[in-house]
């Protein structure tokens, strides 16, 4: 049984995401996040030396510019905006919740073993299984955190893991496409990002939990 | 002949490396507060002075709290004799996972047993406390041991640190979470700098200081020489995992790989002088959350582990 470079990549930036469970301080989750889309942007890279093909370099280049580097900053900048160091965590302390992270990641490989994989694909059940995890962790990270600025890391999380998944199922997908889906996640950090603002002015704070009541104006 | 100079070499590292590594220890504080700092054979010359003072024994106690030092003392000698914590040992039986941790429960046991014998508010408060912690980290360690046990297709530490198995990317990604696992683990069980203080002269937060509080003369000297041990041998065995990741360790001869073995054991104590320097002791609250995360580096090495082998 051998690993592929791609294979270690995509199971790196699984565990990282399942790290980024653990911690509530905002700073190291995006740390976290921005070191799990690096490992991202090098299993296309090696994926696509692996096709032999050149295209997929560009974007691997596009992804750790943009979602590892540019993202990264828009939230730090925001978090400075928004005065808010920490999460408050909601439900289960953040340990567990990263033990639970852990036994996803280990249910999803059960999970993905009998994916069939695309003849001439090289990396499927490994790289189906950090998709998969990656999904898991991502909502994993929406339902115990609190702050709505958390909702949106576990939502970058769950768009990480779709993008895995479809990397390593397919043969290398078109590039406008990819550059489509890159675009698109900028938007929706943008458009996030002002949402996050608009909430805070109006309610004075980001809690999702408290964002249920009613308030009288 | 090997095995006389092994039983030497072996028997010289359990007198000289603990001494040593507090001292190593010691040291780099020093060093990074700007102190020269004692010499390293210091710790031995508290030893020595120890061995020579009368000894205090409370009224209230009964015969356990002589004894418990006593045993903790040959459990230590026992569980350095059975660990793979050096390349040079001598012959030992087989070296059972599960009794090894249940040896370094016996230890914890007795240590506790004197401290509620001495009588002392102090020795019953730190008492309970090691008893949370031994809770707490006991899965960590199991974890971590059972993680390499399942890759190795063996309970026998013996086999497990043979360094006859093929050296694959995968196993040396077991073996750095499983030593990272020891590590972190052995920090809580030695009672050092994230989880308490040794240094502090607050008996109230305290540990293990304060539960050989009422130990004085050759019985602390004993109980002193015996937790420096242990050290060495959870830190030993802690650089024997991250050695094993190296692919071509198994390749070295015998003088490099124990040069090593010592290098690296050396460098983990330096490493915990560097952490207690910079870093502030965890909330008693937080200690179990730290823990948590220690686990997780467990799990995730045993998952690999348990992963690899269904895959074969």
């Amino acid at each position: 049984m051998t690993i592929t470079a791609t294979e270690i990549c995509v199971l790196t930036a699984a565990l990282l995401a399942c790290l980024m469970v653990g911690s509530l301080h905002l700073r190291v989750n995006l740390w976290l996040y921005s070191l799990s889309t690096l490992c991202i942007a090098a299993a296309t890279a090696t994926s696509a030396l692996e096709h032999s093909e050149m295209g997929p370099i560009f974007i691997a280049i596009l992804i750790a510019l943009l979602k590892s580097v540019a993202i990264p900053k828009f939230f730090s900048w925001a978090i400075d905006k928004l005065h808010v160091q920490r999460d408050l965590g909601a439900m289960v302390t953040p340990p567990l919740a990263m033990h639970a992270a852990i036994l996803l990641f280990a249910l999803s490989f059960i999970l993905t073993k009998e994916i069939p994989s695309p003849a001439g694909s090289v990396n499927g059940w490994f790289g189906a299984a950090g998709g998969i995890s990656l999904v898991f962790t991502g909502l994993l990270l929406m339902l115990t955190r609190r702050l709505a600025i958390s909702q949106i890391f576990g939502f970058l999380v769950i768009e990480n893991g779709i993008y895995i998944f479809a990397l390593t199922q397919t043969n290398g997908m078109p590039l406008i496409v990819e550059m489509g889906v890159l675009l698109d996640v900028l938007v929706g950090v943008m458009v996030s990002g002002l949402l996050l603002f608009k909430i805070q002015k109006s309610f004075e704070h980001i809690d999702v939990a408290q964002l249920t009541q009613l308030k009288e104006y | 002949m090997t095995s006389l100079y092994h039983w030497i070499f072996f028997l010289l590292s359990v007198a000289l490396l603990p001494v040593l590594v507090l001292g190593t220890i010691r040291k780099t504080k020093a060093r990074l507060q700007n102190r020269i700092g004692p010499p390293l054979w210091q710790p031995f010359y508290d030893l020595v002075k120890l061995a020579h003072k009368g000894e205090t024994l409370s009224l209230t106690m009964c015969g356990v709290f002589r004894l418990s030092s006593i045993v903790v003392f040959a459990d230590i000698l026992v569980l350095a004799w059975l660990t793979p914590w050096l390349c040079f040992k001598p012959w030992a039986p087989e070296a059972n996972i599960f009794m090894l941790v249940y040896l370094f429960a016996l230890a914890r046991m007795f240590t506790l047993l004197g401290s509620l014998d001495s009588g002392s508010a102090f020795g019953a408060f730190s008492a309970s406390r090691e008893a949370t912690l031994g809770l707490l980290v006991e899965p960590a360690v199991l974890l971590a041991l059972v993680a390499l046990g399942i890759f190795f297709g063996s309970s026998d530490l013996r086999v497990i640190f043979s360094l006859s198995s093929v050296s694959t990317f995968v196993s040396s990604a077991i073996w750095i979470a499983a030593g990272l696992a020891i590590f972190f683990s052995s920090l809580v069980e030695l009672s050092r700098m994230p989880v308490d203080d040794p240094t502090t002269h607050l008996e109230l937060t305290m540990i293990h200081e304060a539960m050989i509080l009422e130990a004085s003369g050759r019985n602390l000297a004993l109980i002193e020489f015996a937790h420096a041990l242990k050290m060495c041998i959870l830190f030993g065995l802690a650089s024997q995992c991250f050695l094993r990741a190296i692919p071509q360790f198994s390749t070295f001869n015998i003088y490099a790989q124990a040069g090593l073995n010592i290098a690296g054991l050396l460098g983990l104590a330096m490493f915990v002088g560097l952490l207690e320097s910079l870093t502030v002791k965890l909330q008693w609250r937080k200690v179990p959350e730290f823990i948590a995360y220690i686990l997780s580096l467990s799990l995730i090495a045993s998952f690999t582990a348990i992963g690899i082998g269904a895959i074969k």
